[in-house]
């Protein structure tokens, strides 16, 4: 590998090392003239110097405008926070920044030059790395192995190999362990992708864009996946690459997360820009907040008196081996008519096993689960018929992509008396019931006939949620129900939430979002390594406790966490 | 639903296959049984663009004709009067569509379930030897009874053909592509053995069975054409898959294939729908070597299938595992290969460069409905995927081969 595939931490690397603290902050700002109010510089001074500038930027998918005239630009050594709800614009305007998209008009410069790519590779030649959501690493390859596969051709320099291109394993694995050193990542090259927590797959993905020559990161939604202690992992990441020199676009939902991170913020709201370019440390956030959405009571938890009845479900002594992860080693949890349990953690800790289990997909090598006194444990049917509902935390999970939203919501009750006669489905009264439940839902646009992966990913959740959610269930499972959702619709999931707790449901919140957590449980469980690590009231949970007991640590309410490794082994765990 | 799934592995709820009728759902009103499924109505490509396939295709077709000294406009003539030109021609047509029409419902039914079976030409062959052997037995029972006994051994023999690829599937997560292709072989190698052994005809010369008795024949629809009455049932057949696709039942099995692990989720036995779909798919395969047998034929020779259950294939994805496409195609397919053998008999074209002809015509087809044939290929190459990943993770550290067999479809993806 040359050095010149990647440029910004290869001149920088001195200025990292020396000390990455605020003093380069400062003089990545000085250099480009960052520090003042922002808005009202002299437009023409440095707009040769922008990474990237995007003028009057349109795009609309058949009668719907995506994007509206947009002005969005992005400065050198600067984190660009892009702000809004779904369906907004953002992943939009990320796309055309990337070039999988094209705008219908407006202009595009980066570095200063003339920007109109055709396609990602051209996004990707020009130095533009985009890191969505869903990775796009090749799963059954190491991360050296992906290093190499798809290595875009730059004009004038060597970072394709000429040909015979064979796969050169010990230097694909030199780079990566170069880059990770130098960005101080535990990466491990020669571990197959699927085998690495979410987090590092995601610290892989941000290494091979460099190591491909990136010079301007879009990173979308890159936190919705993550727990505090990988955020803050992912923070100090991005801040240390802005630092050496690579922009980035950030696009986000969380606020608080956004105030630690990014230098300046755009909000958009149906396709246009609200505000643009804010600097972020003079930013009131509850402004920003009510900007995004137009109206700040939607922000506004409003919880419920919520009044406990009988047990509904009860887990006691579950044992279960998994391929990857801990599984689940003796837990024990009941939750009563009216309750919301909150299940926190690192991601990986038994969180998905547990949802699994508790649902009856998963039999478990020991233990029972009951609902209302009647045993389901292991079997699906049971446990539906016992009525338990399910929001998968992985939407692909929870929905036929290819069939129409009334096929969707039928799923559950295909063969009612309504909907079927003699075992063969009546479409009309199908269609019926689905445009009633969409509209219920706010599923939006709540059109029967149209394809489910047709919808965007907030009005997929409330798809999926109408679909459990539509007759009261005994019990609900949901894992990260407002996972990636905007404030209107997320706090839609919420409220459907203290519906059914309301109704005598009993409801368990499965998240490594905390603020998700502490908005909807009235009890906390922390899962650690596949064991049950602590439990208390949703009043007594405390940033410092969670921080503690999450990361394994048993937790000394008299002083500071104490140093006994309660879940040793745990995967997702990164420093 | 069953509720109390005993089952060891976590991954499916299952418990054995052949609990209850796969067809027991289908009664009930046939009001509107024919419309297409929603699932599959898509957009198609534009019309233009559509022409310009089939258009192309023939041009391509042509530029070769005329390549090898064939005028292509005479050549092209055949085709359509060795199709369509006079009632024979016609009955050849249907006599063809038939049985590729009940293959290809066996398949689409798999494919809707993400099973991909292309085990059809050995079923086929099972199926013709299942008529064959109800032949000898009711060689004296009148007609009426004979006549659908035979069809029912065509299509048992058929499943039962397909029966241990489908518990292997099912239980092992043996890929069915691979050892439904190895049963193929098995049937051909038997048929070929019994029809130089056992089942020869003493006097022949070349390897062929006696006739069928006339108590199991099929008549004749039409006279001096070779269209049998079998025609008739593959009509009720196609009305039947209509249904299938408006049954509960269906929707199971399209959810099934659509989305694996939601089905598990909402409780429908993955086990049982991808068996029973391999034996739907076989038992209509066996039917389809019913028809040749009994209808078509009379008697079975060793090339019984011919390509039947592989364009079966090609007519269930040309068809987009629709009833009205499947019919569509199979009548497309049919009357291609009555026209090309005429073409070859009269035009003196050989039959290779015929066969291009056909193949280059039902690509210009395929590209016209690209889009219902890509909605169907997903759930195919998913299964595919599935089943390769499967394989892949037996020999990876760190997973435990044999704790999961299907495991691909279990464990969420963290992304």
């Amino acid at each position: 590998m040359s050095s010149d595939a990647n440029p910004g931490i290869a001149n920088e690397a001195r200025a990292g090392d020396a000390g990455v603290g605020s003093g380069s902050i400062s003089q990545a700002r000085a250099a480009h003239g960052i520090g003042g109010p922002g808005p009202d510089h002299d437009n023409d001074g440095y707009a040769a110097a922008l990474a990237f500038e995007g003028l009057g930027v349109s795009r609309a998918f058949g009668a719907t405008q995506a994007l509206d005239r947009v002005d969005f630009d992005l400065r050198p050594g600067e984190i660009h926070a892009l702000v809004g709800e779904n369906g907004a614009g953002k992943s939009t305007l990320a796309k055309i920044v990337a070039g999988t998209l094209r705008a219908d008009s407006g202009t595009l410069r980066l570095f200063g030059e003339a920007y109109s790519p055709r396609r990602r590779s051209d996004g990707s030649a020009a130095g533009v790395a985009h890191v969505r959501q869903q990775l796009s690493l090749v799963r059954g390859l190491t991360v050296a192995q992906n290093i190499e596969l798809g290595r875009p051709r730059r004009p004038g320099t060597t970072a394709r190999r000429p040909w015979p291109r064979v796969f050169n394993a010990s230097e694909a694995r030199a780079e990566v362990e170069r880059l990770a050193a130098e960005l101080d990542l535990s990466v491990p090259a020669d571990r197959i992708v699927d085998d690495l927590p979410l987090a590092v797959r995601q610290q892989a993905e941000i290494l091979i864009s460099l190591a491909w020559g990136a010079r301007l990161l879009i990173l979308d939604e890159p936190s919705s996946a993550l727990g505090p202690l990988e955020t803050e992992a992912l923070i100090t990441l991005c801040l240390r690459l802005r630092d050496e020199g690579t922009p980035i676009i950030y696009i986000s939902h969380r606020l608080p997360e956004l105030a630690e991170l990014a230098d300046r913020l755009t909000v958009l709201r149906q396709g246009r820009v609200v505000t643009a370019g804010t600097d972020v440390a003079a930013a009131d956030l509850r402004r920003i907040a009510e900007l995004m959405v137009g109206d700040i009571s939607l922000l506004e938890v409003r919880r419920p008196d919520l009044e406990l009845g009988e047990v509904r479900l009860e887990a006691d002594g579950l044992l279960l081996a998994a391929e990857h992860g801990p599984g689940l080693r003796d837990v024990s949890l009941s939750v009563r008519a009216g309750e919301i349990v909150g299940v926190v953690g690192v991601a990986g800790n038994g969180q998905e096993e547990l949802a699994g289990v508790l649902t009856g997909q998963l039999r478990p090598d020991a233990g029972v689960v009951r609902i209302d006194g009647t045993e389901v444990t292991g079997s699906p049917g049971a446990a539906i018929g016992a009525g338990v509902a399910l929001l998968p935390e992985d939407r692909t999970a929870g929905l036929a992509a290819d069939f129409t939203l009334a096929e969707n919501l039928i799923a559950r009750r295909v063969a009612d008396a309504p909907f079927a006669r003699l075992g063969v489905r009546l479409r009309a009264a199908v269609r019926r019931h689905a445009r009633a439940l969409a509209e219920r839902f706010d599923v939006r646009p709540p059109e029967p006939a149209l394809r489910a992966g047709s919808l965007s990913g907030g009005n997929q959740q409330k798809l999926m949620a109408a679909r459990e959610m539509e007759r009261d269930p005994a019990v609900l499972v949901a894992a990260g129900p407002t996972k990636g959702l905007d404030p209107h619709a997320g706090r839609a999931i919420r409220d459907r939430c203290f519906e059914t707790a309301g109704r005598g449901g009993a409801v368990v919140i499965i998240s490594a979002d905390l603020d998700e957590v502490a908005e909807l449980a009235q009890r906390v469980v922390v899962l650690s390594g596949g064991r049950v690590t602590d439990r208390f009231g949703v009043e007594e949970m405390t940033s410092a406790r969670l921080g503690a007991v999450m990361a394994g640590l048993a937790w000394d309410p008299s002083g500071e966490a104490g140093r006994s490794p309660a879940g040793s082994g745990a995967p997702g765990a990164t420093p | 639903m069953s509720t109390t799934a005993g089952d060891a592995t976590p991954t499916d709820s299952g418990d054995t296959a052949g609990h209850g009728s796969a067809t027991g759902g289908t009664g009930g009103d046939g009001d509107g049984a024919l419309r297409a499924d929603t699932t599959f109505e898509r957009a198609t490509i534009g019309l233009g663009t559509s022409l310009l396939a089939v258009v192309g295709a023939l041009a391509l077709g042509a530029i070769i004709l005329a390549g090898s000294g064939q005028n292509p406009l005479t050549a092209y003539g055949a085709i359509i009067v060795g199709s369509f030109g006079d009632w024979f021609a016609i009955g050849e047509t249907l006599a063809r569509a038939a049985p590729l029409a009940v293959v290809g419902i066996g398949a689409a039914i798999a494919l809707r379930a993400g099973v991909i079976t292309i085990g059809a030409q050995g079923q086929l062959i099972a199926g013709s030897l299942g008529a064959l052997c109800a032949g000898f037995v009711l060689r004296d029972v009148p007609a009426g009874v004979a006549l659908p006994l035979a069809a029912v051994a065509g299509a048992l023999f058929g499943m039962v053909w397909v029966l241990i690829p489908a518990l292997l599937r099912a239980h092992l997560n043996v890929n069915e592509i691979l050892s439904t292709l190895l049963f193929n072989e098995f049937a051909f190698l038997l048929l070929a053995y019994l029809l130089n052994g056992p089942l020869k005809e003493p006097k022949a010369i070349t390897p062929k069975s006696e006739p069928l008795p006339d108590s199991v024949v099929l008549g004749d629809l039409v006279a001096s054409t070779r269209l049998h009455a079998g025609v008739l049932a593959v009509v009720v057949i196609v009305a039947l898959f209509g249904l299938w696709t408006r049954s509960t039942m269906g929707y199971r099995y399209d959810l099934f294939g659509e989305n694996p692990r939601l089905a598990h989720s909402l409780g429908i036995p993955g086990r049982r729908i991808i068996c029973n779909s391999l034996l739907i798919s076989g038992a209509l395969a066996g039917l389809a070597g019913w028809l040749q047998a009994a209808g078509l034929l009379q008697r079975l020779f060793v090339d019984i299938a011919e390509e039947i259950g592989f364009f079966g294939l090609v007519v269930a994805m040309l068809g987009g595992a629709r009833p009205l496409g499947i019919l569509a195609a199979a009548l497309l397919v049919g009357a291609l290969q009555a026209g090309g053998l005429h073409m070859q008999a009269t035009e003196g074209i050989p039959a290779s460069l015929s066969d291009v002809i056909q193949a280059l015509i039902l690509l210009g087809f395929a590209v016209r409905y690209a889009p219902q044939i890509a909605a169907i290929a997903r759930r195919a190459v998913r299964s595919i995927s599935e089943s390769l990943s499967a394989v892949a993770a037996w020999g990876r550290p760190g997973s435990a081969p044999g704790s999961a067999p299907g495991g691909s479809q279990k464990r969420p993806e963290g992304s």
